[in-house]
């Protein structure tokens, strides 16, 4: 009855023999999932596949815009006019054509004739009224750009294809924001509110557009997937065999996951690589990575109302004594060094004269005019934690100001409370590197991040505050004669640069990573980050 | 038995409490402010507080506290300022990913872990013990982010055998939403392509997930096996002629199972509340994305709908551990609770 105990290690062994095989051929057995095909197909159309990390939690148009949420919204919904190209232009869109009455306040937009909602129904006067009354009573998202400049009952539907904004004043910028404000249909806004909230509710996960594409799927944390209008009013600039059957936005967190994915074909083009990942794909075959000259900028913000860096010649001290080439090789040289407060894509930029080098023996004249002749002092530089190259900027700038003996202490936050700190003069930290994109092209956009309504902005941490540069900037938001508005500008530009508010760094590229198959990629830098617009872009199926 | 699992409830419902209101000083110390992060960073300062005030935010903390226990209370967890939904729904959506991930791997873990642990104590000092060994402590001193990244690498982008990332492949729908568990889904749906699918799906992160477990319940488990393997009674077994397997896998293993049983029970409430770092390698959806998100954000209210789930749930897992404790061990039945 007892059992050999040869035998029964023999039984052992026989099971866990088994064990082991079928474990491997479950596993076997699940990679059912093999590689996948290099892009989906439906019905004969290509349906390209989009990543990058951040989610779109709101679709609604006048409630929030980001990058990924504007990419989106741009693709299901339209504005009277539209942004394309690098050097950024603004071109016809819902509206064929506009005009400015002499005085500059009211602008007549013509609209087109066949535009329309996806349900058919047409778009006219009335729903562009209803579009901008509905973001100015939300306030929120968008609102900014133009509440100051325009009330709600400022607009007028002058017939079926005609309407006209009666500004407060004039404001040549006006335009420059018109792309980016989106019209829904009322009906279907009205048809789904709850209570008096104009559909805010509905339209955080729902559409109600014209635009290229509708949305097919929507689950705003993982995927979601849009499908082209095949009719859509506007048409499609390629041939038909070619056009996209819709895009999917695949979010991925890791730029590690991401790039992988990327590689094995699962997606189409990415976003938000490292500028190490961007070198590396760049070799591998059948990979593109496009590169082009960015609207952002990065820039050291020094505080100019607490501690010594609100001594401008200890600030100028700081900018002479920085190392800039070590700003371009952070980002792999994938960035170009600023000329003017202003980025260099935006209207009116000048190459201000006499901006500050690398230059140690006047950074120490200057330093020699303040408190701190010899140093002796440590200055705390805040940075985003987690952005690596906002920390190697941090370290450049602690070897740079060892030769006048001053420390540097950095200090990675988390966003938000790099931004609570800095909405106080008092809790500003002595250096804050911040990016900024500027929303439109138009110079006031910049302009205004030195007016004293910056206080409590994220672009405002350096809390400076000019009389004279706010009277000027307040003049040439609303100067109608063009020629003298690009002379305020340029005096604008000078002057800033002259009280030196922040160490002005670089523009960094916009890179994405994508398959050779992707073609009709159109790029303009007024977009944000990752944004790409999906409507002209189609794949090379061969 | 009635009185235990009354008084254990009791003290459920105080812990909760108290952590109620510790993650709510926690979130609300911190300086940063979700109604201008959710604003938008280019709102101007009326916009931010029309934001503030939609959200009840404008108020004194105390009295934000006692709306917020109030309408706990009412069932009301609050919405989320970042993504607009409320607390409720969006926890709907998210927890069924993390704890079908969290079942996955607890049963990956189990299914491998016992069976080693039993036939590491068998075979002492062999190699399959020093592997084994090995593995557990690998499983404990590894961590979870490299280890999922790297096998990410060698299994989705070297040999293509498993996908990257995600619950589904990006084509496929999901099943009919009932539960919002893919796999029980598609099973109740009779999809069985998307079965395997979600399956595939889950294999990596589960693997990942469950390595530390996994270890765990080796390591116990062999500890445990070998000491009553040493028992008298098991010598006696074996003398009347009881079979090895029967001893080792029956007689032996149930005795042993006890302080196991109550590692997974413990391990699994710990599980659900850390998934953070294979829902973000993965891109799976679940609650440990959702609180981290909500963190970044500032937003409190995720943050503490999250935290009492995880409470909740863990709390759930000690009870249910007790209780199972107290049936299989007639000794602790007549001890006082």
């Amino acid at each position: 009855m007892t059992r050999d105990i040869a035998t029964q290690q023999g039984d052992m062994r026989m099971a866990r023999l088994t064990g082991w095989t079928m474990v491997l051929a479950a596993v076997a057995a699940l990679s059912v999932t093999g590689p996948a095909t290099a892009f989906e197909r439906e019905n004969g159309h290509a349906v390209l596949v989009f990543s990058g990390g951040q989610a779109v939690p709101v679709l609604d148009p006048h409630v929030r815009y980001d990058w990924s949420t504007r990419m989106m919204q741009q693709s299901v919904y339209d504005a009277l006019a539209k942004y394309v190209d690098n050097p950024p232009r603004v071109i016809p869109w819902l509206a064929q054509s506009w005009d400015v009455s002499p005085d500059n306040t009211q602008w007549t937009f013509h609209l087109v004739a066949n535009a329309r909602f996806h349900d058919g129904t047409p778009l006219d006067a009335a729903a562009v009224k209803f579009s901008y009354q509905r973001a100015l009573k939300l306030n929120k998202g968008v609102a900014w750009m133009l509440k100051d400049h325009l009330d709600a009952d400022g607009i007028d539907v002058i017939d079926a294809r005609t309407v006209r904004f009666r500004l407060k004043h004039p404001y040549p910028a006006f335009i420059s924001f018109v792309p980016w404000w989106y019209i829904v249909n009322p009906k279907q806004v009205l048809a789904h509110q709850e209570g008096d909230d104009l559909g805010e509710k509905w339209l955080t996960g729902a559409e109600a557009g014209s635009g290229p594409f509708r949305v097919k799927r929507w689950d705003p944390n993982a995927v979601m997937e849009l499908e082209a209008v095949a009719d859509y009013w506007k048409g499609w600039p390629m041939p038909t065999d070619k056009r996209l059957a819709g895009v999917i936005y695949r979010i991925i967190r890791e730029p590690a996951a991401r790039k992988a994915a990327l590689q094995r074909g699962e997606i189409d083009i990415a976003t938000e690589l490292t500028p190490d990942d961007y070198d590396q794909l760049k070799t591998v075959k059948g990979l593109v990575v496009p590169d082009y000259p960015g609207m952002t900028t990065f820039d050291v913000k020094m505080n100019n109302q607490h501690g010594p860096t609100a001594d401008l010649n200890f600030r100028k001290a700081l900018a002479y004594a920085f190392d800039y080439d070590a700003m371009i090789q952070i980002h792999n040289g994938a960035a170009a060094p600023l000329t003017s407060p202003f980025p260099t894509p935006l209207t009116y930029h000048i190459d201000v004269p006499g901006r500050p080098t690398h230059d140690v023996a006047k950074a120490k004249a200057f330093l020699a005019k303040t408190k701190w002749a010899n140093g002796g002092v440590e200055l705390e530089y805040i940075y985003v934690q987690g952005l690596e190259e906002e920390r190697r900027v941090g370290l450049a700038m602690l070897n740079a100001l060892q030769p006048l003996n001053i420390k540097v202490n950095l200090l990675a936050a988390p966003w938000t409370t790099m931004v609570a700190r800095g909405a106080k003069p008092e809790t500003t930290s002595d250096l804050c590197a911040v990016y900024v994109t500027p929303v439109s092209t138009d110079p006031d956009v910049v302009a205004m991040q030195y007016h004293p309504s910056a206080e409590g902005q994220f672009w405002g941490m350096h809390h400076y505050n000019d009389p004279k540069v706010t009277q000027l900037i307040e003049r040439a938001r609303i100067e109608p004669d063009e020629a003298k508005r690009r002379e305020e500008y340029a005096e604008i530009q000078r002057d800033i640069m002259a009280d030196q508010p922040e160490i002005f760094g670089v523009m960094p590229n916009r890179r994405w990573a994508m398959h050779d198959y992707v073609k009709g990629f159109v790029y303009s830098p007024v977009r944000l980050t990752g944004e790409v617009d999906f409507y002209p872009m189609w794949i090379d199926a061969k | 038995m009635m009185r235990f699992l009354l008084t254990r409830l009791g003290l459920t419902a105080l812990m909760l409490a108290g952590l109620v209101a510790i993650t709510f000083v926690i979130s609300n110390v911190a300086p940063a402010d979700p109604a201008a992060l959710a604003a938008g960073p280019d709102a101007t300062r009326d916009m931010v507080e029309t934001v503030r005030k939609e959200y009840g935010l404008d108020r004194p903390l105390p009295v934000q506290f006692v709306r917020y226990v109030g309408d706990l209370a009412a069932g009301n967890l609050g919405r989320s300022v970042a993504t607009g939904h409320t607390v409720g729904e969006d926890l709907a959506r998210f927890f069924p990913a993390t704890f079908e991930l969290v079942t996955v791997s607890m049963t990956l873990a189990v299914l491998l872990g016992v069976p080693l642990g039993m036939l590491a104590a068998v075979r002492r000092n062999s190699w399959l013990d020093h592997v084994t060994r090995v593995v557990a402590v690998s499983g404990i001193a590894l961590p979870a982010f490299w280890a999922g990244l790297l096998l990410q690498l060698l299994f989705a982008v070297q040999l293509g055998w498993l996908p990257t990332s995600g619950r589904l492949e990006v084509g496929t729908p999901p099943p009919p939403a009932i539960t919002n568990m893919y796999l029980v889904d598609s099973l109740l749906a009779g999809q069985l392509g998307t079965f395997w699918e979600a399956l595939g799906h889950a294999v990596l992160p589960a693997i990942v997930l469950a390595f530390p477990c996994l270890a765990s319940i080796i390591r116990v488990n062999r500890a445990e096996m070998i000491e009553v393997l040493g028992s008298d009674y098991v010598l006696a077994a074996r003398a009347h002629g009881v079979s090895r397997a029967r001893v080792v896998g029956v007689l032996a293993l149930r005795n042993a199972m006890l302080p196991t049983l109550a590692l997974i029970g413990l391990r699994y409430g710990w599980m659900l509340g850390g998934t953070v770092l294979v829902e973000t390698v993965f891109d799976w959806p679940g609650i440990g994305l959702y609180a981290v998100s909500s963190a970044i954000a500032a937003d409190f209210k995720p943050i503490m709908g999250v935290t009492l789930v995880v409470g909740i749930n863990f709390m759930l897992a000690n009870l249910v551990v007790d209780a199972a404790y107290a049936r299989l061990d007639p000794r602790l039945r007549t001890a006082a609770p």
